[in-house]
């Protein structure tokens, strides 16, 4: 049946026990791993040795491509190990708390040249929170959006609420939602559910707009939105930042400190309560869940069930810990078995009611997978796959059983779309 | 790491129920013949998908049974089994297996099927139904709409046009039973009818007005056999007609956020 635009998606049920408290609590976990963001591979130069004691904030290895962009401390600690593989390409970063540690503090100091912001973002650890698109992954050092979207909602099964994890900050919001109209000319959207209104009318000359965002997934997503409102494009980038990321970037401005904590939902049908926490980026998935999970084999996963990915540390920008009962593989089927079922993979996608909600009913479904499947590059560019990431197809990924795989296609195409210019 | 539920099994599961209501009435008042000829196409169908699973490795597809369940509805009376057999293996390999199975078609085997033993056989009479069997139609529509697998836009633009011309006296009323079978039969198909919403409603204004066309025009062409007809042709335009949808949304997106 066509919904209403407003309406489209789809809601999910999925099973996860009720939650013991509604408050969310403070749980900075013992380690923490610092890992790339996604989006390629990334060169650094470490600036502090194993076991040195480093402060919160304090940067831990910046970028050889760009030194101002540095990657900073989740909390005070002891710096555990340091991986870098070859080409010193980042794999992780580990640190055990110190309790009592210092601090880091930036000079407190009216910003308003596009370059002392970005230096400032770049130094003080908030630059990497940043995601482009096309291609995903933070922008590069002087990269100028043509918009920059603000994610005030998220329509992922069992996300925590921005709403809930700004709220009480509200002026700390609008000093980071004025700081980023320095670093764009285009306008800067706030997703929203409907409710309070969180864009202030005083601040940023009227280039911050307000935009309503339906109740099911994938409404809140920052693709399907910039797919709508302002679609990326290779000359053109969008940027997206989470309301919770705006309101710590606010606070750094007036106090000099990056607040290091974030609202994480710990979620999914193999733990005896769900938690609302508030914990470090690259917070330890097992200090998170060990108390609260249920007896036997389980997967612990960063991010939502759709788009998360087994893992030991909260991956950068993600705030939702799933964490599933583990069924071990079986035996191989027959081979005739086998044969009915496996063969000829990925097997078709049917053009159901089903394939065009997974899309929040954004763009002709249907042509649009088959131009991925078959990698017509030119008719997903013209059909908005530079707005997208794995993330908006993970919906759709899920309701077709995961038969086509389209988030590799996708990324896939991407990267391929990015040689292609570069050559 | 979890999954949904629609695969392209799940979807052939869903038009199964939608047409069971369908098929049983059909079975009540046809029959023992009728359900000789319903096995006899799903043995024929079954044969053939086994054969491209084991010559080329493409996997079987529930779907094989609406196919079956069509022909053996809408085919022409007294071919014999010969007859049948050609057609209906014509139609599933020509029109589907060869593109690699169901969900890669671009028309329906059922389609081909019917057009093949109506065209190569002309002598034959086509079927009548009893009008509780076109009344079955109309469960069947709203099943698989209510589950996603059938298009309501298709439906909505094919009831439309239908009963605009059956008001102006254009489409006379002998001929709607059988353009009602055929239309959750085989325009429906969520494979080979059109995939955009602007596309749907089209693809089933066009079955609509083809049949009208034919009823008016076609002198002693049996209502079937005009409804067949009008599925085919439709099921050719369809990715036109997408095409089409797709080119006014581009105009559209490129008339608001400026051209790329």
């Amino acid at each position: 049946m066509p919904a209403p635009r407003f309406l489209s998606g789809l809601n999910l049920n999925l099973a996860s026990p009720p939650p013991g408290a509604s408050e969310p609590e403070e749980a900075v976990t013992e380690e923490a791993g610092l890992r790339p963001p996604s989006g390629g591979p990334l060169r650094v130069e470490a600036l502090v040795k194993e076991d040195e004691i480093v402060a919160q904030g304090a940067p831990l290895a910046r970028l050889r491509d760009a030194p101002e962009i540095s990657l900073v401390a989740p909390m005070p600690g002891r710096i555990a190990r340091i991986s870098l593989g070859p080409g010193h390409v980042l794999s992780e970063i580990v640190l055990f708390r110190e309790t009592g540690g210092d601090v880091a503090r930036h000079p407190v100091m009216d910003v308003r040249s596009d370059r002392e912001m970005r230096r400032l973002m770049q130094n003080a650890g908030i630059w990497p929170w940043l995601r482009r698109r096309p291609f995903g992954g933070m922008p590069h050092e002087h990269e100028r959006p043509a918009g920059i979207l603000v994610m005030a909602a998220d329509t992922r099964p069992l996300a925590p609420d921005p709403r809930q994890a700004i709220a009480g900050r509200e002026s700390a919001f609008e000093r980071g939602l004025a700081a980023l109209t320095v670093l764009t000319d285009g306008p800067i959207f706030v997703c929203a559910r409907r409710g309070p209104p969180l864009v202030p009318r005083d601040v940023g000359q009227g280039r911050i707009q307000g935009v309503d965002c339906g109740p099911r997934h994938p409404q809140g997503l920052a693709g399907i939105r910039i797919h709508d409102i302002a679609p990326a494009t290779i000359e053109a980038p969008v940027w997206d930042l989470h309301a919770e990321d705006v309101a710590a970037l606010g606070e750094l401005l007036e106090t000099g400190i990056v607040p290091m904590t974030r609202l994480v939902s710990v979620t999914g049908a193999a733990l005896r309560e769900a938690r609302l926490v508030r914990t470090q980026p690259g917070a330890d998935l097992r200090g998170l869940t060990h108390r609260f999970l249920k007896p036997g084999a389980h997967v612990l996963m960063s991010g939502s069930p759709l788009d998360g990915h087994a893992a030991r540390w909260l991956a950068p920008r993600h705030r939702q810990v799933s964490v599933q009962s583990r069924h071990d593989t079986a035996l191989p089927p027959h081979w005739l078995v086998a044969a009915l079922t496996r063969s000829a993979r990925p097997k078709p996608v049917i053009p159901t009611a089903a394939l065009a909600q997974a899309f929040g009913a954004a763009l002709p479904a249907a042509t649009f997978v088959r131009a991925l499947s078959s990698g017509d590059d030119e008719t997903a560019i013209r059909l908005g796959v530079l707005s997208l990431l794995e993330e908006d197809v993970a919906l759709a990924d899920y309701v077709t059983g995961g038969e086509a795989r389209l988030a590799g296609l996708l990324r896939g195409m991407l990267d391929r779309i990015r040689t292609e210019l570069a050559a | 790491m979890i999954r949904g539920l629609w695969e392209r099994e799940t979807v052939a599961l869903m038009l199964l129920a939608a047409f069971l209501p369908l098929a049983v009435v059909w079975l009540w008042f046809e029959g023992f013949e009728a359900v000789a000829r319903l096995g006899l196409a799903a043995l024929i169908l079954v044969f053939w998908n086994l054969v491209f699973m084991l010559a080329r490795a493409q996997p079987p597809s529930l779907a094989a049974l609406v196919t079956a369940l069509a022909v053996a509805m809408l085919a022409p009376e007294d071919l014999g089994v010969f007859r049948l057999v050609l057609g209906i293996s014509f139609g599933a390999v020509m029109g589907e297996l060869v593109f690699g199975g169901w969900g890669r078609n671009v028309v329906n085997p059922a389609t081909v099927a019917l057009s093949f033993l109506g065209f190569g056989f002309p002598a034959f009479p086509w079927p009548d139904f009893v009008e509780p069997v076109a009344w079955a139609a109309i469960p069947a529509a709203l099943i698989g709409v209510m589950t996603g697998a059938m298009s309501f836009a298709v439906v909505a633009g094919a009831v439309a046009v239908m009963a605009g011309a059956a008001g102006a006296g254009i489409l006379p009323e002998p001929a709607l039973p059988a353009a009602g079978i055929v239309l959750v039969l085989l325009v429906c198909d969520p494979v080979t009818s059109a995939t955009t919403t602007l596309g749907r409603v089209l693809n089933g204004a066009l079955y609509a007005g083809l049949v009208t066309l034919f009823a008016a025009n076609w002198l002693g062409a049996a209502s079937v056999q005009i409804a067949v007809a009008a599925a085919l042709l439709t099921s050719l335009a369809a990715p036109l007609l997408d095409e089409a949808a797709v080119a006014l949304w581009l105009e559209q997106r490129r008339r608001r956020h400026g051209p790329h």
